[in-house]
């Protein structure tokens, strides 16, 4: 049996759908334990119980429309007229940009090919080092990440019964610092260089407000409609969709309803599909794992070479990085958090604390060989070996691996709010 | 390639679709239907929100169906960056007909499963227990994808997926020559 095990292990690493791979894992793991495989139908089937399941379409649906719908350009044209002033004011304007659209996109890759495209040229032209611009194209994929409404927090929140609302909240001063960080390393690093700068205009910013105006009010309608309590989440959700769709259809007329709406649906569902497939085939697996106390004997293990919650956080960094760096984040949410909850617990890592660290930890590996996703689509997009990537992407790495040791062990960063 | 088995894989993506894309726009309206009853009107169904429920389940294994139609699930194949493209190709379709088979084993459980639910729904939760047929039907559905993907011989000659959003974004946003070379 173990060999049928390392035979699926051996597939998924060829290329056998992850889903499936975990499908076999579960179904090995029922015979291994002599339980009626149909559990793994009934662990599926509790997925339809999940009140907020339904806010991952929705706002996937509203991500999708916006990216058809032309909002990556309107928000570059705003970011730059605010900040393309300064040294490092178009990265600083990617930067922002970027946040705010995988935000609503999940850190699918669509940012890296819809703002990367667009934003690369410019880089070119305003003299930026291709190093550098590959580079902060690169990590721009994942870092709206911690930003509501993130596909990632939703599903980490789902998996984990976290609440969500508490999460939302709990992302946004790390997101923040990230932008900081990041910006700040920009403008230090384009003073060196003298590129051409346009003159500050509060006739070009006013216009390109103007057009932007309906993307900016979509994340205060978000922020504002569940922290001001109007809302519940599943509700903003589908007010989110419906409202990025009513702007795209009526107010920026971007978006047939006939001719671009079913591809719009279609790819939602595609990409709905390939991640909540994952969560519903791993859910059976994972409570069968639990089942056969593999939490209780992993902590078991960490007891006798771990002794405090630091050296706990410094461990529970360098495997999420590994994680990071072989798992794609959705299927690394389903896999691992059920497993390393109970082991957070025993060292008093609050539950909150725990998914922004998870979070940010997947966040880098989005860029770390060899699964990490946004080098194969920056890859694909820009047309650089994987290596070149990610050696321009390596200063940004750097930074965000400072960032992630400041929100590891200053809590406080996240739970600021309690 | 065989022409009858192409025409039921392209009649099968047809169906798929339509289920994703009906479900999902059914999903966002009975969604914003219950918030406006809920706040306006002070109203809520539990069959509404038993079948909306259910929709995100409808969404997810048409989703999966035909993501499965490009092999663009989420994999973790490191190995694959070491081997040719050839042997590449070469794996795809067994790796297809294992796919196949593991949702096949899936789809019997989950027959099981919803014969033992017929068996003992209260009558209060027969609406539940017919959208519970998606659990059967979604393996079913990806099973025969998969097997017909597995049977299928890609040589090149199929009717290209239409042009996702992601490709709508790449010609619109594309880059100018000498900018990179394209893979």
């Amino acid at each position: 049996m173990i060999i049928l095990l390392f035979i699926v292990v051996l597939l998924a690493l060829l290329g056998l759908p992850l889903f499936i791979a975990l499908a076999a894992g579960g179904l090995y793991a029922s015979y291994a334990t002599e339980l009626n495989p149909s559990i793994l139908i009934i662990e599926l089937y509790r997925l339809a119980n999940q009140p907020n399941l339904m806010t991952i379409p929705l706002f996937t649906l509203a991500g999708m429309t916006m990216a058809a719908g032309g909002s990556p350009q309107r928000l570059i044209k705003l970011f730059n007229a605010l900040l393309g002033w300064m040294p490092g004011g178009l990265a600083m304007a990617a930067i922002v940009a970027c946040a705010f659209f995988t935000a609503f996109t999940g850190a699918s890759g669509v940012t890296i090919i819809a703002l990367g495209g667009l934003l690369y040229p410019m880089f070119i032209q305003s003299n930026y080092p291709e190093r550098f611009s590959l580079g902060l194209l690169t990590s721009s994929g994942s870092l709206g990440l911690l930003f509501p409404p993130s596909l990632a927090i939703l599903l980490y929140g789902i998996v984990s019964g976290t609440n969500i609302d508490e999460l939302f909240l709990a992302g946004i001063v790390p997101g923040l610092i990230l932008l900081v960080l990041l910006s700040l390393y920009s403008y230090k690093s384009a003073r060196r260089w003298h590129n051409p700068r346009h003159p500050f205009s509060w006739r070009v910013l006013a216009s390109a407000a103007r057009d932007t105006l309906w993307d900016i009010f979509l994340p205060i309608l978000v922020i504002v409609g569940i922290f001001g309590g109007f809302v519940t989440i599943s509700e903003a959700a589908a007010v989110t969709a419906t409202y990025a769709l009513f702007v795209e259809t009526v107010i920026y007329r971007e978006i047939k309803l006939l001719d671009d709406l079913p591809k719009i649906l279609i790819d939602t569902a595609k990409l709905v599909g390939s991640i909540l497939i994952i969560l519903g085939v791993a859910m059976g697996l994972t409570n069968i794992l639990i089942d056969t106390e593999l939490p209780t004997r992993l902590l078991a293990i960490t007891d006798n070479y771990i002794s405090s919650p630091l050296e706990f956080l410094l461990a529970l960094n360098l495997f999420l990085l590994i994680i990071g760096a072989m798992m794609d984040i959705f299927s690394a949410i389903v896999v691992v958090v059920p497993l390393i909850m109970p082991l957070a617990h025993r060292y008093q890592i609050d539950p909150v604390h725990l998914g922004i660290i998870f979070l940010a930890n997947l966040e880098i590996g989005y860029m770390t060989p060899p699964v990490g996703i946004n080098l194969f689509i920056a890859s694909q997009r820009f047309g650089k070996s994987i290596l070149t990537l990610f050696r321009s992407a390596m200063p940004f790495l750097g930074i965000m691996l400072i960032w992630l040791l400041m929100i590891s062990y200053i809590p406080a960063l996240t739970l600021w709010w309690k | 390639m065989n022409p009858i088995l192409f025409a039921i894989k392209q009649k099968l993506i047809v169906f798929e679709k339509l289920l994703a894309a009906f479900c999902l726009l059914l999903l966002l309206l009975l969604s914003l239907s219950q918030v406006i009853m809920r706040n306006l009107f002070e109203l809520g169904f539990a069959e509404l929100d038993t079948l909306t429920r259910h929709l995100v389940l409808f969404v997810t294994f048409m989703g999966a169906a035909l993501i499965s139609e490009g092999n663009k699930h989420i994999k973790i194949d490191c190995v694959t960056a070491t081997i040719s493209e050839r042997s590449k190709q070469k794996l795809k379709r067994p790796l297809y007909f294992i796919s196949a088979l593991v949702c096949s084993v899936f789809s019997w459980y989950a027959v099981i499963f919803w014969l033992d639910e017929k068996n003992y729904a209260p009558p209060s939760e027969q609406l539940a227990l017919y959208l519970a047929l998606i659990l059967p039907a979604g393996f079913i559905i990806l099973s025969l994808h998969f097997f017909l993907l597995s049977l299928i011989r890609d040589d090149g000659s199929q009717l290209p997926d239409d042009d996702s959003l992601i490709d709508t974004l790449v010609s619109q946003a594309d880059l100018p020559s000498g900018s990179g070379q394209q893979p």
